[in-house]
């Protein structure tokens, strides 16, 4: 080889410096070729056998990952929900800043409508007297520029005073509020009649920028604050109804889960009512978000456009994954086979029952639903655990209307229970 | 510590603390990214999201506000958002603000923002931390393409870096030591930067004891050599064949692609085809291809024919996941296809097998001539044939017949593009063996001698697949506890403390799918370590000679120092 000085490596002949690329080619390159080496094929081999040797008891961690790396086959799980991370919050500091400004703010505000208030009472020959008294006008002697605009007064540029916080300016910076306005502003305020109110709807108050802006931000919040539009209306009785469903789902799991691993709390054509109920809604969300869909916008807000497709988008694929993909109820026929499996494999638990009669004779009453009392008819001749299971017969069909199956559950439990009472104590009556 | 999970959970309480109703969120360029990485615009609109907004947007400050919504702002603690935000809340679009930070942010800025609230419709203002990309559960970015300028940090990429790491350290809640690698002055910058941060926040950072954490700061200037190869797994293959930009791929180059897939969104917490197969090889992810269609073929046949009610009640019921399956097979047939077709014009298996060779074996005249030989081959493209020639330069950089300039001379009489030329002078200046602290080539010990002789043995090994990062090695050292202190130290001479199960590796300049298998595989096969891998930004062979060039900009290249006696590539 002409690069002598390199060192190189690999499965290396130790004759010819041909590399062979694995041990067994080495070998037969070694026999085929330099057959008169003998001892070095010898000293070759046992240096393999050697090596393995070592590396078995050396390495044996680095071989087993090896296997390992080449067997096992990679692939991303997805991510298991966890914990979210820490945060901090600045809302506290947020809101102690901002409640120092607002509150000064809001008194100054409170200040101008209680003036606007007054102007507005101010009638006669000697009005701007009186509305100098009610509110302190600047003196203007010393004031030789419009403070906002700069310009310097003259004949031509005459001061003025904003009628509000009596400060000066001049005319081009002067705003005016009209009567009409300033009593809609002051309405809320006082509940006046408008006609205690004096002038003429064309008169207006002469005003500065500043008191402006403060009365027109208290103007748009209240604004804000009283529309809501159809959307807003559309939207919460679509996310009410979303949340029965959701609340029906989970209900729906559960019971069908029992179901088919054979007990006897649920009844499949309760079961059955349930689904369909479920459709139903299902449908109804889908004429809701159809609806809001297909709500008019005005032309200036094509976000709303957007924001009503993408809630019937989003309903759709709710209505989708969520609830079409819900099981089907097994078939009655499919049903006797479960139960008689699960009959099978319990047989010997059937008389455990005192434990779970415990446990079911509590009624909940956590989520808030409780029939009715039933109308008493009472002839007084029967006896009491007739009425008594007359009593739940009614209490079921109201749950089963109610579509509080887990009631259901309990109460024909209890049911079941008092019809056995009975039947007990008329064999012990016909006994006597 | 999974950095999706973190992303999804802090995301989840954002949606969860807000009161019901119609929602929009308000994001900015990077804050889109963060999310777009975790959830799709469906998720989102489960959690009552249906608008989503940029702020930073030129439309949006004119744009009309529907005051029936709230408004969730996502946003990262800029000088620009927060200036943004102040003229939103001074003419609120929006009927209530929950306005949440990616990161710290100054007491001062929140001052700010609460002086413009003067509506009162901010209800919260909160830090949570997910200032980066979150890739995969163990890969994270920072979405920095270039990081650095002559050759130092670019202070702007610093501090997103700093930033991005130390939000990735809280929302993991670990308050590691940090090692640097000790030969680069960038790693060791960026380390202390961090734990001057740390030591600031501390009261943020009081996770329990240091020590049980460590944060390994490595410098891509070790290791030139993965970045450059052709990959064969999935995931590398598709990002160096047709680049993965944030979980997206753009196909509009391919001829006669379909309206919908022009850009396709390849997110393995979404796509279970896609999750199952990331790591897959080239040779397998075709079988499994050929099985998704059969399987999907069998379903549409089954769809085709809807005789009874119960035939379309089925068909109603199952059409969803049909749906979802048929756009899987589509994109992935698209994109495997185009893979396939790449890999046949461009010779790509050859190419590989010589860039494999060169990067894990050593026999200068075969890997010379075999160079020489896909150079003259008309074929290949010039990339990969100036790839080559890099390989080769760096693996016998000190080697006595070192035929580099000749080796340039052939790439000239093949028209190589005056562009691509200059790359081979920016890879060696940037990463030649003066730059490097580790033997990327000799590392002949013991165990990889082993390793060989056992594949040879076995036969199993992939011509493709030789080649393992020098991250391989590095992390092997942690796991066996043979960590060298003198090449990593630890920031302000701390001690080094105790062996650390979770560590998090940050490569400053770019890491690689390639590295992001090899942490995942290591994460398998050693249960008690979990390793996170992180870069300024996911390399392939493009974006990384891109970032190098990008370095050099300002430099004299006419007085470089390593590379004078290739005079026939020239600066002037």
């Amino acid at each position: 080889m002409a690069d002598t000085n390199d060192i190189q490596e690999g499965f290396l002949c130790p004759i010819c410096h041909k590399d062979l690329r694995s041990p067994s080619n080495l070998i037969a390159h070694f026999q085929d070729l330099h057959s008169e080496e003998q001892d070095v094929l010898k000293s070759l081999r046992s240096i393999y056998g050697k090596a393995k040797k070592k590396i078995l008891k050396l390495d044996d961690d680095d071989l087993q990952n090896f296997k390992e790396l080449t067997k096992e086959k990679y692939c991303l799980e997805p991510s298991d929900p966890q914990e979210s991370g820490p945060s901090y919050s600045h809302t506290n500091y947020f809101k102690d800043v901002r409640r120092e400004r607002l509150d000064h703010r809001t008194t100054e505000t409170n200040k101008l409508i209680i003036r606007l208030d007054r102007l507005l009472r101010t009638f006669g020959a000697d009005r701007k007297q009186q509305e100098q008294e009610l509110v302190i006008w600047l003196d203007g002697t010393s004031v030789t520029r419009c403070p906002s605009c700069a310009a310097s007064f003259n004949i031509a540029r005459r001061q003025h005073h904003c009628r509000l916080c009596g400060s000066i300016m001049c005319n081009s910076c002067s705003y005016f509020l009209p009567y009409n306005v300033a009593q809609t502003i002051v309405a809320p305020v006082n509940s006046v009649n408008d006609r205690e109110y004096s002038g003429k709807d064309s008169d207006t108050f002469r005003i500065c920028n500043h008191c402006l802006n403060m009365l027109e931000s208290r103007r748009k919040v209240q604004i804000d604050q009283m529309s809501k539009p159809t959307i807003w209306h559309l939207y919460n009785l679509l996310q009410s109804n979303i949340k029965q469903i959701q609340s029906s789902v989970s209900l729906y799991d559960r019971m069908y889960n029992s179901l088919t691993s054979g007990e006897t709390t649920f009844l499949l054509q309760d079961v059955q009512a349930l689904r369909s109920s479920i459709a139903e809604k299902a449908q109804m969300i889908d004429t809701l978000s159809k609806k809001i869909a297909s709500e008019p916008v005005d032309c200036e807000t094509p976000k709303a456009v957007l924001l009503q497709n993408n809630i019937r988008k989003a309903t759709s694929n709710y209505i989708k994954e969520s609830l079409l993909t819900l099981p089907a109820p097994p078939s009655v026929e499919e049903l006797e086979s479960i139960r008689h499996k699960f009959a099978m494999s319990f047989k010997d638990d059937d008389f455990m029952e005192p434990t779970r009669k415990a446990k079911i004779q509590t009624i909940t009453v956590t989520t808030g639903w409780s029939p009715a009392p039933a109308n008493e008819i009472n002839d007084g001749i029967e006896n009491p655990l007739v009425e008594q299971m007359r009593i739940v017969r009614n209490y079921i069909d109201q749950a089963r209307k109610a579509q509080r199956f887990e009631e259901v559950a309990s109460l024909e439990e209890n049911f079941r229970m008092l019809r056995e009472t009975y039947r007990q104590q008329q064999r012990e009556q016909s006994n006597y | 510590m999974n950095v999706i999970g973190a992303v999804k959970a802090y995301v989840e309480k954002i949606t969860d603390e807000t009161e019901p109703g119609m929602k929009v969120l308000l994001m900015d360029k990077e804050t889109t990214s963060i999310i777009s990485m975790v959830y799709s615009q469906s998720e989102i609109q489960q959690k009552e999201v249906f608008l989503l907004e940029r702020i930073d947007s030129p439309n949006y400050a004119n744009s009309t506000g529907l005051r029936y919504l709230k408004c969730l702002a996502l946003l990262r603690p800029t000088q620009q958002n927060v200036e943004l935000l102040c003229t939103e809340l001074r003419n609120p679009k929006y009927g209530a603000y929950y306005i949440y930070f990616t990161n710290i942010i100054a007491k001062a800025d929140i001052k700010l923002l609460a002086e413009h609230d003067e509506q009162e419709v901010v209800k919260e203002v909160c830090e949570v931390y997910m200032d980066y990309l979150a890739v995969n559960p163990h890969l994270f970015s920072i979405g920095i393409p270039y990081c650095l300028e002559r050759l130092s940090w670019n202070q702007n990429a610093l501090q997103r870096t700093v930033q991005g790491l130390v939000s990735l350290l809280l929302s993991i809640k670990k308050s590691p030591i940090i090692r640097f690698q000790s030969n680069s002055k960038l790693a060791k910058e960026l380390g202390s930067r961090i734990e001057d941060v740390m030591n600031k926040e501390s009261s943020l950072f009081s996770f329990g004891p240091l020590g049980h954490s460590l944060l390994l700061i490595l410098d891509r200037r070790d290791d030139p050599i993965t970045p450059l190869l052709n990959q064969w797994t999935y995931q590398a293959m598709v990002h160096e064949l047709l680049t993965i930009n944030n979980n997206r791929v753009n196909l509009s180059n391919i001829p006669g692609v379909s309206k919908e897939l022009l850009e396709v969104v390849l997110s393995a917490e979404q796509d279970a085809f896609y999750a199952k197969n990331v790591f897959m090889n080239y040779g397998e992810i075709g079988q499994n291809i050929k099985q998704l269609m059969d399987q999907f073929q069998a379903k549409a046949k089954s769809h085709q024919k809807i005789e009874s009610i119960s035939d379309m009640k089925n068909f109603v019921e199952s059409y969803p996941q049909f749906k979802k399956l048929s756009g899987n097979v589509t994109k992935h047939v698209t994109i495997v296809g185009e893979l396939s077709s790449m890999v046949n014009k461009y010779q790509l298996l050859d190419v590989s097998e010589v860039e494999q060779e060169i990067s894990s074996q050593n026999d200068h005249s075969t890997h010379l001539s075999e160079v020489k030989k896909l150079i003259q081959n008309e074929k290949i493209r010039h990339s990969d044939a100036v790839k080559l020639v890099m390989l080769y330069a760096l693996r016998y950089q000190s080697h006595t017949s070192n035929e580099t300039y000749n080796l340039i001379e052939l790439l000239k009489k093949r028209a190589v593009p005056d562009p691509l030329l200059k790359n081979i002078i920016y890879l060696l200046e940037y990463a030649g063996s003066h730059a490097r602290q580790s033997n990327l080539f000799d590392v002949e010990d013991a165990v990889k001698i082993t390793k060989r002789f056992f594949k040879g043995l076995s036969g199993v090994d992939n011509v493709y697949t030789q080649h393992k990062p020098l991250l391989h090695d590095t992390l092997e050292d942690i796991v066996k506890g043979r960590f060298k202190d003198n090449l990593y130290p630890v920031v302000n001479n701390h001690s080094s403390g105790l062996r650390a199960q979770d560590v998090v590796v940050f490569i400053i300049g770019g890491a690689t799918y390639e590295e992001s298998l090899t942490v995942h595989s290591l994460n398998k096969n050693y249960a008690n370590f979990n390793i996170l891998l992180g870069g300024t930004t996911i390399h392939n062979s493009k974006s990384f000679l891109e970032e190098i060039e990008n370095a050099f900009k300002g430099e004299d290249m006419r007085l470089r120092k390593h590379t004078r006696h290739l005079r026939n590539i020239r600066f002037d």
